[in-house]
């Protein structure tokens, strides 16, 4: 730490430019990382709709697919009503079926 | 042996792409390297004016991949450096007019005949960037403290290890007293951010200015501090990796001074 620096810890003043670059730098990164392409999620949700049908009767209309970021970090959000659960056998058939 | 291509990339433009590159080419040959510094920017040559070569120019590498000359013939050769040569960008065509193939095939030819080839890349990450990184050996990414300039060098970079290619950091305008003020990103933050190795920092220098106004090499300024850190880099690219890398912080700093006579470490 140089001189300066520490005078300027020592007089508790606050955040220079420098150190707020640092922070904006890193958050870009990160959400640049996080982008996603719109037909991708797409892609994801036909894929998603596919599996869970296996197992539940869904209501594919009212499904939502979305990327939820908050500070620093990212979420894939799911949000489906269930309207029935499917019987094992259906299951299989399906699977064979596929 | 064959030589080494080593491409100059940063995705922002005006980050000091051309400079790096003249001066890095410069350097290498002044060491003793048969140098090849080639200017990728097809549409929009510079490296010729930074160069002082511009009045020289015959064919270009444009020329060179349609097979219109010789490789020998496109390259201008320096007369102040022994052993540098510019093999410059052509201005009437577009970037499109090179392909991926050629530029295998070009590398090939600039390793046979140097043992040094900087291609000089395009800013932007289009065909021109990918052209320029197709075929090389190296990749030299170049950025400037700031946050816009970091941000897309963290995309180069990216790209660059995706085509398998693992980048040395070069961070150009350096200002040592913003950064001690607490106003400019310093080299460590810059290096924490973009977490690759770091093969340089370069002071800002008015004399930089001064040598691309007149086309002289900067790394012949004895003087010259950000001279001196190309002739650095060109060293820890020729067989001596190890070559500390010189701190640009508090160079006249009191306190600093007062550190070093007491016998404390020299800062690397």
């Amino acid at each position: 730490m140089s001189f300066n620096a520490l005078i300027r810890k020592l007089l508790n003043k606050p955040d220079n430019s420098r150190s707020v670059a640092k922070k904006r730098l890193q958050f870009a990164l990160v959400y640049d990382k996080l982008e996603v392409k719109d037909d991708m999620l797409e892609d994801l949700q036909k894929d998603l709709v596919e599996v869970i049908s296996r197992y539940f009767e869904i209501d594919r209309e009212s499904l939502s697919l979305d990327i939820q970021r908050c500070e620093g970090s990212s979420a894939l959000i799911l949000n489906t009503p269930i309207v029935a659960a499917k019987h094992q056998k259906k299951n299989q058939e399906a699977r064979a079926g596929a | 042996m064959d030589g080494k291509v080593i491409v100059v990339t940063s995705g922002k433009g005006g980050v000091g792409k051309t400079t790096v590159t003249a001066s890095i080419g410069a350097a290498l040959a002044l060491q003793g390297k048969r140098v090849a510094v080639v200017d990728m920017d097809i549409g929009l040559r510079n490296l010729d004016v930074v160069m002082g070569l511009e009045n020289r120019i015959v064919f270009n590498v444009v020329d060179v991949v349609q097979k219109k000359c010789k490789l020998k013939q496109a390259a201008i050769k320096d007369r102040r450096i022994d052993n540098l040569f510019l093999i410059p960008a052509s201005q009437s065509d577009d970037k499109s007019i090179i392909k991926p193939e050629n530029m295998v095939w070009l590398c090939k030819k600039l390793r046979r005949e140097y043992d040094f080839a900087l291609l000089d890349c395009p800013a932007g990450i289009e065909q021109g960037f990918k052209n320029a990184i197709e075929a090389a050996d190296e990749a030299l990414v170049v950025c400037t403290p700031e946050v816009s300039s970091v941000r897309d060098a963290d995309r180069v970079i990216g790209l660059l290890y995706a085509h398998s290619i693992t980048p040395k950091l070069i961070v150009n305008r350096i200002v040592p007293k913003l950064v001690e003020k607490g106003d400019m990103l310093s080299h460590v933050d810059v290096v924490d951010v973009l977490s690759i190795d770091l093969v340089g920092l370069v002071e800002m220098d008015d004399a930089v200015v001064v040598s691309s106004n007149t086309g002289n090499p900067i790394v012949q300024q004895k003087d010259s501090k950000a001279g001196k850190a190309f002739n650095r880099i060109a060293m820890r690219l020729d067989g001596h990796p190890d070559l500390p890398v010189e701190d640009p912080m508090g160079h006249d700093s009191f306190w600093r001074k007062i550190g070093k006579k007491l016998g404390r470490k020299k800062q690397e």
